[in-house]
Parts: C-alpha cells; sequence; structure tokens
C-alpha cells in the first residue's frame, strides 16, 4: 500500500465523511473508531489514500465542470463487493458493514453508489 | 379515504417492503384512475406495462437500473412501465365525433360532426399527428400522460400502498417488453406497500403558494385565505412538513434493515 502521509482524519474526504454522518446522518464518527479501521483496510486493499478512493470516482478536466465517472465508479463499486465478500473476518452481517462503511465514505463525498438490498 | 387527504398523504416512497405482493386488484383500481383522466381530444396519451418484479430475472432486474433509481427498482414488488403513445393522435377525429355523440362536446359550445371532420381534423389534428416528433406536440402529449399518471399514484396511495416514480433504462424494457416504437418511455411508477412510515419524514417542502401561481397577471401574487389553508389542515391536505424529529432515526432503522450505508 502507498504510505499515508497524514493520519487518515486528516485527509480532507475524511473530514467531509465524517461532517456528513454528523449532520445527514445523526451518526457521531468518534463513537466507533472501527469505521476508520474499516477506511484504512479498504485503502490498503486498493493501494490508494482516501482522497484518491474519491477522485477515482469522477472524471476531472480542466475547465469543465466535474462528473461522476460511469467506469471509475463502477470499477470502485467491484472493489468494495470484493472488499466485502472477500473478508474471512467474522459473520454475513460483519462483512455487510465492511462494504457499507467504505459506500457511506464515498456517498458522503459525492459519489452515488447503490449496493441493492443487503439482508 | 377522502380525497384531499389523499393528496396530503402522498409522497415519494422509496423504501418499500419488498417482500409483500400487492394485490392485483390494486393495481386495476390505479389503472382504472389512470384510464379515466382527462385527456385532449379524447386521446389515451398513456399506456403502460405492468411487470411485477419477481417475475423479471435477476439479469434483466438489474439491466434496468439507473444509478440513482436502482435501489427503488430493487425494492419495490410492482413497476409500472409508462410511455408516452405519440400514435394517439390517430383517430382523433373519430373519437371527437364521439363525444359529440354521446353529449360531451355540444352545439351550445359550437360542436358538430361537421365541424370536426372539415375544419378540426384537418387542420388542427391531422397536422399533429403527421408531426408528433415536434416538440410542442409531444409535451403536450406528455403533459396529458402526466396527468393520468398522477391518478393512478393518487388512487395507489388511497388503496394504502406507496408509490413514487422513478427513471429506468429504456433499452432492455424495449427488448423485453416490446412496447411500439411510437411510444416514448416516460416513467416507472413503482408501487408496493411502504416500508416506511406513512409519513416519510413529513411533506416535502414546497414554494409557498404565492410563489408560484398569480392572479390576473404575472407578478400580482394569488395571495392564500388563511381560513381556507387551516380548513386543508384539518382535512389532512397540508400536513406536518418535512422534517418530521424522528426520521433521522427512522432511516438509521431501515438501512439497517435493508443492509445499506449510513
Amino acid at each position: 500500500m502507498i504510505p499515508l502521509e497524514r493520519p487518515l482524519e486528516e485527509y480532507a474526504s475524511v473530514r467531509t465523511w465524517f461532517k456528513g454522518l454528523r449532520e445527514q446522518s445523526s451518526v457521531e464518527p468518534a463513537g466507533d473508531p472501527s469505521r476508520l479501521k474499516l477506511l484504512w483496510e479498504f485503502c490498503a486493499f486498493v493501494d490508494l489514500d482516501p482522497d484518491q478512493l474519491v477522485s477515482a470516482c469522477l472524471l476531472i478536466k480542466e475547465g469543465r465542470e466535474t462528473k461522476i465517472s460511469i467506469k471509475g465508479r463502477r470499477a470502485m463499486a467491484e472493489k468494495i463487493a470484493q472488499f466485502q465478500t472477500q473478508s474471512a473476518e467474522g459473520d454475513a452481517a460483519e462483512r455487510r458493514r465492511r462494504g457499507n462503511t467504505v459506500r457511506s465514505f464515498l456517498i458522503h463525498n459525492g459519489i452515488l453508489l447503490q449496493s441493492g438490498i443487503q439482508t | 379515504m377522502e380525497y384531499k387527504e389523499v393528496v396530503g398523504r402522498r409522497r415519494s416512497i422509496r423504501y418499500f417492503q419488498s417482500w409483500r405482493p400487492v394485490e392485483r386488484e390494486k393495481i386495476q383500481i390505479m389503472l382504472e384512475a389512470a384510464r379515466l383522466a382527462s385527456c385532449a381530444v379524447n386521446a389515451t396519451f398513456l399506456k403502460a406495462i405492468v411487470v411485477f418484479r419477481d417475475d423479471l430475472d435477476r439479469e434483466t432486474l438489474e439491466a434496468l437500473k439507473t444509478p440513482v433509481s436502482g435501489l427503488n427498482i430493487e425494492l419495490a414488488p410492482v413497476h409500472i412501465y409508462t410511455f408516452v403513445d405519440m400514435s394517439a393522435y390517430r383517430g382523433a377525429q373519430g373519437r371527437l365525433k364521439k363525444l359529440v355523440d354521446v353529449g360531451a362536446l355540444n352545439i351550445t359550445h359550437g360542436w358538430s360532426h361537421k365541424f370536426v371532420d372539415e375544419f378540426v381534423w384537418p387542420n388542427i389534428l391531422k397536422p399533429l399527428a403527421e408531426g408528433a416528433d415536434q416538440p410542442s406536440v409531444a409535451a403536450a402529449a406528455a403533459s396529458d400522460a402526466g396527468i393520468a399518471i398522477c391518478q393512478a399514484m393518487l388512487a395507489g396511495v388511497d388503496e394504502g400502498l406507496g408509490v413514487c416514480l422513478s427513471a429506468f433504462v429504456a433499452e432492455p424494457i424495449k427488448k423485453i417488453l416490446n412496447p411500439p416504437d411510437e411510444w416514448l418511455p416516460l416513467w416507472v411508477l413503482l408501487a408496493g406497500y411502504p416500508a416506511e412510515s406513512w409519513e416519510a419524514g413529513g411533506q416535502r417542502p414546497r414554494p409557498p403558494l404565492e410563489e408560484i401561481f398569480f392572479e390576473g397577471k404575472y407578478g400580482n401574487p394569488f395571495k392564500p385565505d388563511p381560513k381556507v389553508t387551516e380548513r386543508l389542515k384539518a382535512a389532512k391536505m397540508i400536513q406536518t412538513p418535512a422534517p418530521l424529529p424522528w426520521r433521522k432515526e427512522e432511516i438509521k432503522a431501515l438501512a439497517r434493515m435493508f443492509g445499506l450505508p449510513e
């Protein structure tokens, strides 16, 4: 994995995530440190830092409005699904939580993702 | 349910009891409500194909989903794929004369078979039928289809269902349901029993009446009478606006129930 330049909480995308969790979802991120741990594991899984995860889902061209990249988002959704299903840890609920934590991170950063029902 | 309450209770429901089938009779009631809607030149512009989600194979269901509507499509047990039929102007001549025959279009207002045959059809309707690709013609047809869809939605709410209009990817629907080429895809009207409370967080924010409606001329707001507003609150047409205080907790509970992200 590329070495993280600073603690996860200091990345702009992580700050955006936490702000969204507090304001939109009424969830206090500090109350559950496992969120950051799972994000860190996913960063290691795809070899990207948190801000790069978001950028990988975007189409950024100078002088144009930034768009969500169809290919980038699809690839990320597949990586999340792999991250979720390949985990040897925990039961189905725990695996679902792994995937949804990463989805939550991206969604609060403006990347629309839908996983479908996971019961 | 009283009409005003039906209007007041309607929400775009985005969480359905995906496991609970909808009685076929309730879908029939929705379709009848659409069929009876007001329509220009007595042309039924709205056409629809009802699909029970569980009759679709997994691959097709996946292909229908847009990034935004995928979860709605997956959760709703009934999909009503709506189309605007651009061929509906055809035959309007005969249908208008039928309205003359049944006493809907009358001499009192200048209507006769001869007027239809010699003026309305050749001068107005025939050019519309032949120019269905003009934006104004398509807009008028889509407007009528929208009226019919709205009646179906309200009938669904009256039957205790949740309803929501969503976008869908037209290509796979064209492939599996085979609608005629002249049917242009509109929305999929999703129906099912709500998994969220019927309030769904409260009545959605809308601009005040006087901001969007005018009296006499543009710029002169149509001022609402507070007594009427109170009457509509009593009749449950105007309801507590969103967000209700417990909405975020409800969303969390729904997320847990369906295994969705927070």
